[in-house]
């Protein structure tokens, strides 16, 4: 369980996070919707320690993850796919996959193979690709390849922000239920971050309602869809 | 004809030697964004300390392995009791400005030189040396004729072609290569994968310094040793590297044998005073025809 207390993280001069508090249930998709600069992004980049926290308390698997650097928490089972489909453009992309696993290479080389294979299973057009450089993929490609790049880190919890971004619905579509099946068949913890409410809601099980840095509303997926009054206050829709 | 063969050995091997300066200023300007002006202070340093061994006894070749540890040492020392401390310092305003922050870190390496030199200059006194080669530095004789190279040209483009081959393998085939050419390229994904990137810039930096230290033992035979004589040789390399692309491991290494071989032919058909004019011509024409380098990539960061 991902347990966030009165978290508050300054971006700049401006305060990003003001005081957020909610958990991320085991197993479960956890969405965090909110207009533009509501925190979305500094909320995943704080967890995975990209930011500094000001004050406040994040805790995963009964640890602080307090003051830990991003190659220590991803050591702890947390995934981080940030925002823009974020690949190495210059490497190929069997490259940005080795990338993922290359912290625990040593210790258990045939589980990092198995990884690998799963991943390519799961988007076999990575597979067709794996010879070509990151940047010649399509922005869907790439989202993959995004992820991807997390799952061979084999995480418990996955941060995924916006994987919707600038893709054709159809891919997104095809995102998100990968997404939904790892949850749901692999037992993956997911901590979804979307601009796009609705897509994310759909396959929800939790949703976090984020303005200006607070959270507004903290409930079931399906009653914060159906709730509409705070989508027409908050999301504009 | 023989005179154009020897110009030709004459510079590949003084390219080789040019292109493992580059070697180590685009390792650390790509590992850790800095331009290394300390990085031939640094194989002087070692240099001395070879050449102090020899002179106490030693082989050339354990003098030569304790140079090269030596550089290696001096290059993750510099890192880490230098670079490092200035990155993380981001309390002081001044050092928290992004043009500061590019620009601390080369003042900082020019003042390493200046340590450097001067401690040089307390151990082993100011005056200049001569230092040993390990084969023959006089043309080769082969079955009664005299060859247009000699042996320590041949040993000279033997070490740096197994240096880049072994380079290019770590580079291209293992794990720390790939976390190195990931830390280099986009450091915040890099970290979200696991890879330690400040270790990975301190290997860096002690690759550079591994990489130079072999060019300065290299090239001293040819300069004698003293506590600025390698001064030049940066600047060569320097200019080799914006030939090829700063950014650019290949293009700073081809940036050198072009160099090597413009001086030596310039040095061999025009005269030897007319060198610097052709290697600012050179500079000139690629900076006015392909500013970021023959092999470099767009998007460098102005100095």
């Amino acid at each position: 369980m991902l347990k966030i207390e009165n978290l508050v993280t300054d971006y700049g001069a401006v305060r990003a996070l003001d005081g957020i508090s909610f958990t991320a249930a085991e197993g479960k998709i956890t969405t965090v919707i909110g207009a533009n600069g509501a925190g979305k992004s500094t909320l995943l980049r704080t967890i995975s320690g990209l930011e500094r926290a000001k004050s406040g308390q994040i805790t995963w698997a009964d640890k602080s993850l307090i003051g830990k650097a991003p190659e220590s928490i991803v050591r702890s089972g947390i995934a981080h796919v940030p925002e823009g489909h974020a690949v190495i453009s210059q490497l190929t992309v069997a490259e940005n996959i080795e990338m993922g696993a290359l912290f625990r290479r040593r210790q258990n080389r045939s589980d990092v193979k198995l990884a690998i294979e799963e991943v390519y299973e799961l988007f076999p057009r990575l597979a067709e690709r794996s010879k070509q450089l990151a940047g010649t993929l399509s922005g869907g490609e790439r989202q993959m390849l995004a992820i991807s790049r997390a799952l061979v880190s084999r995480p418990k919890l996955l941060l995924l922000d916006e994987p919707s971004l600038g893709l054709a619905p159809l891919v997104v579509e095809q995102i998100i239920q990968t997404v939904n099946d790892l949850c749901r068949k692999n037992g993956l913890t997911v901590l979804l971050v979307e601009q796009n409410a609705n897509t994310a809601l759909a396959v929800a099980d939790y949703g976090v309602l984020l303005a200006l840095g607070k959270v507004v509303a903290n409930l079931p997926a399906a009653e914060l869809k159906a709730d509409a009054s705070l989508r027409a206050a908050y999301l504009g829709y | 004809m023989d005179q154009f063969l020897s110009a030709v050995f004459a510079g590949t091997s003084r390219g080789a030697i040019y292109a493992l300066v580059a070697l180590g200023l685009v390792l650390v300007w790509r590992g850790a964004g800095v331009i290394n002006f300390a990085q031939m202070g640094q194989a002087m340093f070692s240099t001395y300390v070879a050449s102090s061994m020899i002179m106490n006894g030693y082989s050339y070749w354990v003098a030569f392995f304790v140079a090269l540890v030596v550089g290696t040492i001096l290059g993750a020392v510099v890192d880490l009791l230098v670079m490092r401390p200035l990155s993380g310092k981001r309390s002081s305003a001044m050092l928290a400005s992004p043009a500061m922050r590019g620009t601390i870190p080369v003042i900082a390496s020019l003042g390493i030189v200046g340590i450097l030199q001067a401690a040089a200059g307390m151990i082993w006194a100011a005056e200049e040396r001569g230092f040993p080669t390990p084969v023959n530095s006089l043309g080769l004789t082969i079955g009664g004729n005299v060859m247009p190279f000699t042996a320590f040209d041949l040993f000279v483009i033997g070490i740096v072609m197994v240096v880049l081959i072994i380079t290019t393998i770590f580079f291209q085939k293992t794990g720390m290569g790939l976390a190195m050419r990931a830390s280099a390229l986009n450091p915040e994904v890099a970290r979200l994968s696991g890879i330690r990137t400040s270790s990975v810039r301190t290997l860096s930096w002690a690759i550079s310094g591994a990489a130079s230290s072999l060019a300065g033992l290299l090239v001293t035979p040819s300069a004698n040793l003293s506590p600025n004589t390698l001064d030049l040789i940066l600047i060569i390399g320097f200019t080799a590297t914006v030939i090829g692309g700063l950014d650019s491991l290949p293009g700073g290494v081809i940036g050198g044998f072009i160099l090597g071989l413009v001086i030596s032919f310039v040095n061999v058909y025009r005269s030897p005073s007319d060198i610097f004019l052709a290697i600012l011509v050179l500079l000139l024409i690629v900076l006015l025809v392909r500013p970021q380098g023959l092999l470099g990539s767009k998007e460098v960061r102005r100095v």
